[in-house]
């Protein structure tokens, strides 16, 4: 890794991290690619499990599988370590960043103190790289923040081994042989058609069908003394796909980026193109369902679930008629 | 190909930082750009404010002696009871046991210490807290 790092902002945490990481290891590899070639486009709604209260909504898959996925499909040997005491965790880290490599890590929001306060909540699986260390503070590169930040070694030790949901338990990566001559034709291919699968799984709480029960779930809504559930419910949802997620439908928009950097590799162009499309159709959508959600949640009077419901199965149409382009690629 | 519209508005809760997504540009090639949300704004700022009136619904309580003050430091550390159970590694139905003032008197000084450090806070605070 040379000396000169340069920091990127991205859409999204983990493909960013991804991205970064492999680009400066010489496998020069987009956002949207490290995403798309993972299948990590998804959606899931879990009412049993709850957080916070509420129930498990996600616009992705599970967190670290991207981590998971790309040394699979691509063949890379990753370093993967998690940690039991914090002091040999820490050693190890300011070890990687004297030797200059780059590493990433996995954290805790709510105990970084360069995120500003109310975006400081109890999500264990954010993204980041360290890029160096002076005194006892961290350079880091996070693919949130417009620039580089710095982090004191004693929180950054807090944000890597936290507890609960998703803990990180000092999860430390990087890749430590990459193949040369990576046929991404094939696995591009083999990328689309296993994820087109998996969100017409025929199981209600994921996927398209995912979607549509949790519009189900919407339509059914009252108002008459559970406004307050309600609010937050909704707002809930927006959140999932905002702040946890990206920008409106940015999930949608991110794997459209990906079908259309896909079509340099020997596949069906015009079913890329197509399905594509169809991806911005349903992140604008899901955009007009966020902010349909958020008015709701404003004003009493004018929570019309109905409408709500009918936005989400909208996208949940434009993804089913993607999805099954795709699976024919 | 589909416009994608991005919201230029302003978002106070990230604190000048602005985040970034993906749009098309004219020619239909996809291309990162800094976007600002006000309804992400507002779910944020919804679910910031629950948890300040956990917080003083637990005041509340305190006052009339029905939760402890462990149930105000979990909501000011914006947590919910799994989180909270695990930090502290113990089973959820001592944590809930905790959480009633009845039971916190009686609670030993290890105990409350293990909850001390999952709160970042002093032996003395937690035992001498006044809602």
């Amino acid at each position: 890794m040379s000396r000169t790092f340069e920091h990127s902002q991205f859409a999204h945490c983990e493909s960013g991290v991804i991205s970064t990481l492999l680009t400066s290891y010489g496998l020069k590899i987009s956002e949207p690619m490290a995403f798309g070639i993972t299948s990590s486009l998804s959606f899931v709604y879990l009412p049993v499990v709850k957080i916070s209260n509420m129930p498990l909504i996600a616009y992705r898959n599970l967190p670290k599988n991207i981590i998971r996925n790309i040394s699979k499909v691509l063949g890379i040997t990753m370093v993967k370590k998690h940690y039991k005491n914090p002091l040999e965790a820490n050693a190890d880290l300011t070890k990687f960043v004297e030797e200059n490599q780059l590493v990433g890590l996995q954290t805790s929001v709510f105990y970084l103190p360069y995120f500003p306060k109310d975006m400081r909540f109890h999500f264990n699986a954010h993204n980041l790289l360290v890029v160096g260390k002076e005194g006892s503070d961290y350079t880091i590169s996070d693919p949130v923040f417009e620039d580089l930040v710095t982090c004191d070694e004693k929180e950054l030790t807090k944000a890597r081994f936290a507890r609960g949901i998703f803990a990180p338990k000092g999860f430390l990566y990087y890749p430590q042989h990459i193949p040369e001559n990576i046929d991404l034709g094939k696995v591009i291919k083999k990328a689309i058609i296993k994820n087109a699968k998996t969100l017409l799984t025929p199981f209600p709480y994921a996927g398209v069908k995912g979607m549509r029960t949790l519009a189900k779930k919407i339509a059914k809504l009252k108002l008459d003394n559970n406004e307050r559930y309600v609010k937050n419910f909704l707002t809930h949802i927006v959140r999932m796909q905002e702040e946890i997620g990206t920008g409106g439908g940015g999930f949608r928009f991110l794997y459209a980026a990906f079908l259309q950097e896909a079509k340099g590799y020997g596949l069906d162009e015009s079913k890329l193109q197509e399905a594509s499309e169809l991806f911005v159709k349903s992140g604008n959508a899901l955009r007009e369902f966020a902010l349909l959600c958020v008015e709701s949640s404003k004003k009493t009077q004018k929570f019309s679930p109905q409408a709500i419901s009918e936005k989400l199965i909208e996208a949940s149409m434009f993804e089913e008629k993607a999805c099954k382009i795709l699976k024919t690629l | 190909m589909e416009k994608i519209e991005i919201p230029q508005e302003e978002n106070k809760i990230l604190e000048g930082q602005r985040k970034v997504m993906y749009v098309t540009d004219e020619s239909g090639h996809f291309e990162r750009q800094k976007y600002g949300s006000s309804a992400e704004e507002f779910a944020t700022q919804v679910a910031v404010e629950e948890f300040e009136q956990l917080c003083k619904e637990s005041l509340e309580r305190i006052k009339n002696n029905e939760s402890s003050p462990i149930e105000f430091f979990m909501y000011k550390n914006r947590m919910d009871l799994p989180t909270l159970c695990s930090v502290v590694g113990m089973f959820a139905f001592r944590v809930k046991r905790h959480l009633k003032m009845k039971h916190f008197k009686k609670l030993n000084d290890k105990i409350l210490q293990r909850y001390c450090e999952a709160f970042d806070i002093r032996l003395q605070e937690l035992k001498e807290f006044k809602a």
